[in-house]
């Protein structure tokens, strides 16, 4: 599903975010990237994205090498990719079904589909009765929540989560995992990139801990090392 | 499709318009002073036009020939002159109307009355009046008469007294335009300062949501139409307001220009409202210019996500 070979990541001057990293995930897997602030888990995120490319190396989304990817084919990617970022970033003058509804106008989707798959999307993270709101008028937790709901209405193969619990307290980051193990039951493939050391222990799922750029533990059932 | 996405954009800019209609108060009223202070310095290069053409109007200089000179003389004369690219127009006052001229000028001075019903012939000669096509020529055009034949001919001509005030004329009509100049530069330095600001305005506010978008995956030109059209709405406005500020201030202004202009015909009302439609255009274009470049600009810059 998610395969890198050998990529490293260089940012000018002198900064090497990532270093001969090889990995590959499997569809349906949910795997928990971690490692201490400033050791590449967020680069990483992003080469799988698109939204900056390797130095060095390869990366292969499904059957898809997006390496040297055009830069008018990276939104026909991205919709296949659900994305949910620490910074909740919502579209501050939206209100959140019109967030959510954004995803799949930008793919040039019919209203009817919009009227139809909205609802369903908003009920799983639930939503639906705040869905009229604009993101500064609901908490933290529900902007993460839209945020997700937006992933999904593209029944995307791939989450990718960058530390979607970052900004919140314990009980909002235990339902957005949970809401996270929930889709992955799905079938959905789930990358969570996190510090937190709770809930990559309470997850009992495949564990990639990164350090200095270099993959340095990659564990079945993981725990937290560092 | 296309239309499904045409009528998107469209709503999204709409919703942008309103939903940050702080935002957008500002871009209009940043565009209107703009628009404003470029139609004040398009309205004084007008009336600085016209005032130096109203004052070279009333500039003209009189050659006043003997009384002997012969009538085909003067003819010569005049038709020399005439063929002259820069003259445009001599007009000959023949010995019997300057004569009629000078008694009525001095009617009320019965000297100069007696003494003239004291003279048997008339003691004036033909008179040409020579008007140039702009005040720098006049002296060019007389040169024509240092020429020693017709030398003879000519008496007297009032050049010289007129050259001091043709001088004075061209030097205020010259800084006139070099004021109306420096003025114009002055505002399109003040309006590039502000566009360059309200394009950070710009960039500011819409960063994050350009990156938002496409992290989605919207495609270039989904982010780009609505900021487009939004900013059409925001020129469109802005052409709207400075109109209706405009037209007033012309409507006062132009009675004090008119009794200032005494005697030459200058409606500033009327240019306005027959030139209105190009003005109004221009407007138009201007604005639409400047906040489609500012926002194409700060769009462009966030589209590389
Ligand atoms: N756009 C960038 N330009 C330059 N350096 C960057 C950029 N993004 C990240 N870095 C640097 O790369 C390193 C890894 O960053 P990041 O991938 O964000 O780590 P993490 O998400 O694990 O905290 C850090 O040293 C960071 O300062
Ligand atoms: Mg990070």
């Amino acid at each position: 599903m998610i395969r890198f070979r050998g990529v490293s990541k260089l940012y000018p001057p002198d900064v090497t975010a990532l270093k001969d990293v090889t990995l590959s995930i499997m569809p349906g897997e949910f795997v928990s990237i971690v490692g201490q602030s400033g050791t590449g888990k967020t680069t990483l995120a992003k080469l799988i994205i698109a939204e900056q490319r390797p130095s060095k190396g390869r990366v292969i989304i499904g059957d898809w090498d997006i390496t040297d990817i055009r830069s008018h084919e990276i939104p026909i990617l991205r919709r296949q990719i659900g994305v949910v970022f620490q910074d909740f970033k919502l579209l501050p003058r939206k209100t959140l079904f019109e967030n959510v509804a954004f995803a799949l106008e930008v793919a040039g989707a019919s209203r009817k589909k919009i009227s139809s798959v909205i609802p369903q999307v908003l009920k799983i993270v639930g939503l639906e009765n705040k869905m009229d709101r604009f993101p500064r008028e609901v908490s933290g937790g529900e902007q993460q929540r839209a945020v997700i709901a937006r992933a999904l209405v593209h029944r995307p193969k791939i989450l990718l989560a960058d530390e979607p619990t970052g900004n919140l307290d314990a009980i909002n980051a235990h339902d957005i995992i949970e809401l996270l193990r929930k889709i992955n039951e799905f079938g959905t493939t789930v990358v969570l990139v996190t510090h937190n050391r709770e809930i990559v222990n309470m997850l009992h799922k495949r564990v990639i801990t990164l350090d200095q750029g270099m993959v340095i533990s990659d564990q079945k059932s993981g725990r937290y090392i560092l | 499709m296309f239309f499904l996405t045409f009528y998107r954009a469209l709503r999204f800019a709409f919703q942008g318009f309103w939903r940050n209609i702080w935002l957008s108060v500002v871009t209009i009223i940043i565009l209107v002073l703009t628009l404003f202070s470029v139609s004040v310095v398009a309205g004084i290069n007008v009336v600085g036009r016209e005032m130096v053409k109203s004052i070279e109007n009333k500039v003209d200089v009189s050659v006043y020939f003997f009384p002997t000179v012969s009538d085909s003389d003067v003819e010569s004369v005049q038709y020399r002159l005439e063929s002259l690219g820069s003259v445009a127009s001599v007009t000959r006052v023949s010995k019997e109307e300057a004569l009629a001229q000078f008694k009525e000028r001095h009617k009320n001075d019965p000297t100069i009355t007696e003494s003239l019903n004291e003279l048997t012939d008339n003691p004036l000669g033909t008179t040409l009046i020579i008007k140039a096509k702009k005040i720098e020529d006049y002296p060019l055009i007389l040169q024509v008469l240092d020429d020693p034949d017709y030398q003879k001919l000519v008496q007297n001509r009032n050049f010289e007294d007129n050259q001091k005030i043709v001088a004075r004329l061209s030097d205020i009509s010259g800084r006139i335009q070099r004021g109306a100049i420096a003025l114009s530069a002055m505002f399109i330095i003040i309006s590039i300062l502000i566009i360059f600001n309200t394009i950070r305005i710009t960039i500011y506010t819409h960063r994050e949501e350009i990156g938002i978008m496409k992290l989605v995956g919207a495609s270039n030109w989904f982010v780009r139409f609505p900021f487009i059209i939004e900013s059409l709405l925001y020129g469109l406005i802005a052409v709207a307001i400075t109109l209706i500020l405009v037209f007033p201030l012309v409507q006062l202004v132009s009675p004090q220009l008119q009794s200032f202009f005494q005697g030459y015909s200058f409606d500033l009302a009327a240019y306005f409202t027959g030139h209105f439609l190009m003005f109004a255009l221009m407007q138009v274009a201007l604005a639409t210019f400047l906040s489609m470049a500012s926002s194409a600009v700060a769009v462009g810059k966030y589209l590389r996500v």
